[in-house]
């Protein structure tokens, strides 16, 4: 078979990519190993309900008239019609550090501006500082790392401040322990404070589902259970040979599959490990009836919260580090069809080298996650108020359960901490886009393969 | 093609781009980009919607021959004669 362009990986930046090639009449192939597209952001069905793998909330939120904002780019880029897509706004979210102080935010970036004066009297002026810095800094420039916590350090001379700007941010994005790249911040930070939160209408699933009618009828291909075996540069194009056997000859290779995974489809470096540590994480799933939500849940959206005396943004010394997490609800979002049962979510740190250590005994592993997911419960229900009782069903996914769905070296989600921002891995007809290529999030991710598509693949097709 | 129907093509391609887009009070000699608000990824559209729609190659080098609809049209028009 011969084609001009494969895309390895079927998360949400190859099924963009995916999108953005076939809207230009070319041939596709998309191939994913798992049984369903979307990557860390997929679904699977348990006690009759479709849950969610990783979705929280998606970032970047705009109205339609701001034109250059990124989710109206991603859409036009795309040919996805707003119409098409109904958004839930957030109701409003948190930065709770206990003990310490509490800052509410929403998709009205004055209500964080009033919130921060509030708690902090006197750094409203540095907050504005940032945000022109912010504005006239390019973030997508490359360049070296550059410590984004030493630099708000600076600002603010209020580490307390610090930190809770940072934890959102890290939660939702950052590679690096206990910091995070200052461009990677400037990105989050617009994403997530200065435009903020939605969820589509019904479920990842049918967003997925827009995606792949558009890739379907664009007259591009996917195949589901379609691992890859290698792939290989040549003079003037590229193979790839499946799981199955079948070997795929094309004009260009993406692969949306993580820096390290696609080196080992290469067969480069003679195998070498490159053992940086990742970070990992839990996430818990306790599905209620929407009656027996906590007084903590009742307009909100979701919580980043810190209970320790510092924040810790690392792996943890055990198999999960309940001190610091996110507490997420997927009903608190505005105009969300109300359902029965509905769902409180937690995340935490998590160390995968535990959690591959206790999957040696299957009784121990299990025991584990039984235990972490009770505390996790107890953490939330101290923050949000009780509602365990009321618990119908509950789900934990470890690193482990990651690493086997998505192929993520060590159940990583953000993948490696140092980023290729450019996608180019040195070779001049395979190019890296999605999570090591270091936009994050699920309008970064998309972004990510529509951008190195439109930078190395579609020009010159 | 004529002048006047590349003109046409090149709205109707902008149009199909972003539907926003208020072509009426456009100036033929002034830069499309600025006019229309388009950033680069929009750009690159024109390219691949005349490739799409006329099988034609512009390369990367030439893309600055697109900047304004004039300039469209002078560069075109050769390439589109026999369409």
């Amino acid at each position: 078979m011969r084609l001009p362009v494969l895309i390895i990986g079927g998360g949400l930046s190859g099924l963009a990519a995916a999108v953005r090639i076939s809207r230009f009449g070319q041939r596709v192939l998309l191939v994913e190993q798992h049984t369903r597209p979307g990557g860390l952001n997929s679904w699977f069905f348990r006690n009759k309900t479709l849950f969610e793998t990783g979705l929280h909330a998606i970032t970047n939120f705009a109205e339609p008239e701001n034109k250059h904002a990124p989710l109206n780019r991603l859409l036009r880029q795309l040919k996805v019609k707003r119409s098409e897509i109904e958004f839930c706004p957030q109701l409003g979210s948190k930065i709770l550090f206990e003990n310490c102080a509490t800052l509410c935010f929403s998709n009205d970036f004055n209500l964080f501006e009033t919130e921060i004066n509030e708690k902090f009297p006197g750094a409203i002026d540095k907050v504005r500082n940032l945000l022109t810095f912010l504005q006239k800094f390019d973030a997508f420039a490359p360049a070296p790392f550059r410590s984004a916590r030493a630099f708000l350090d600076e600002i603010f001379a209020e580490p307390l401040l610090t930190e809770m700007l940072l934890c959102p941010l890290m939660y939702y994005g950052s590679s690096n322990e206990n910091d995070m790249d200052l461009a990677q911040f400037a990105i989050m930070f617009r994403a997530i404070f200065l435009e903020g939160m939605f969820r589509p209408q019904g479920s990842i699933k049918d967003f997925i589902d827009l995606l792949l009618r558009h890739i379907q009828e664009n007259g591009g291909e996917i195949r589901t259970s379609c691992g890859v075996q290698n792939i290989a540069q040549h003079k003037g194009y590229a193979t790839a040979v499946l799981e199955n056997g079948e070997e795929i000859e094309c004009d260009y290779i993406l692969s949306t599959i993580g820096s390290q995974e696609t080196e080992a489809l290469l067969q480069r470096n003679n195998g070498a490990r490159d053992d940086t540590p990742r970070l990992s994480f839990v996430e818990n799933i306790f599905q209620l009836p929407y009656e027996a939500l906590p007084a903590g849940a009742q307009g909100t959206t979701i919580i980043f919260f810190n209970r320790g005396e510092k924040f810790h943004y690392q792996r943890p010394q055990n198999s999960i580090d309940p001190r610091s997490g996110v507490i997420c609800f997927p009903s608190g979002f505005k105009g969300v069809a109300k359902r029965e049962l509905v769902e409180i979510r937690t995340t935490h740190l998590a160390a995968t080298e535990k959690w591959e250590r206790l999957a040696m005994v299957p009784e121990a592993y299990q025991q584990e996650k039984k235990r972490c997911s009770g505390l996790s419960c107890s953490t939330a229900e101290s923050l949000i108020g009780d509602f365990a009782h009321a618990v119908t069903f509950r789900d934990m996914f470890t690193p482990l359960t990651i690493k086997r769905y998505t192929g993520k070296i060590d159940g990583a989600i953000y993948g490696h901490p140092n980023k290729i921002k450019d996608g180019n891995i040195g070779l001049s007809n395979i190019f890296l886009a999605g999570t090591d290529q270091g936009f994050l999030g699920i309008v970064g991710s998309m972004l990510s393969g529509v951008s190195i598509v439109n930078q190395h693949i579609l020009p010159r097709l | 093609m004529t002048g006047e129907e590349i003109k046409d093509l090149i709205l109707e391609i902008i149009e199909d781009i972003d539907d926003e887009a208020d072509l009426a009070g456009l100036d033929p000699a002034g830069p499309l980009r600025e006019q229309l608000d388009l950033d680069s990824m929009d750009f690159l559209d024109i390219v691949m919607e005349l490739r799409k729609r006329h099988q034609l190659q512009i390369p990367e080098e030439d893309y600055p021959n697109l900047a304004t609809l004039n300039s469209c049209v002078i560069y075109l028009e050769p390439l589109l004669k026999d369409k």
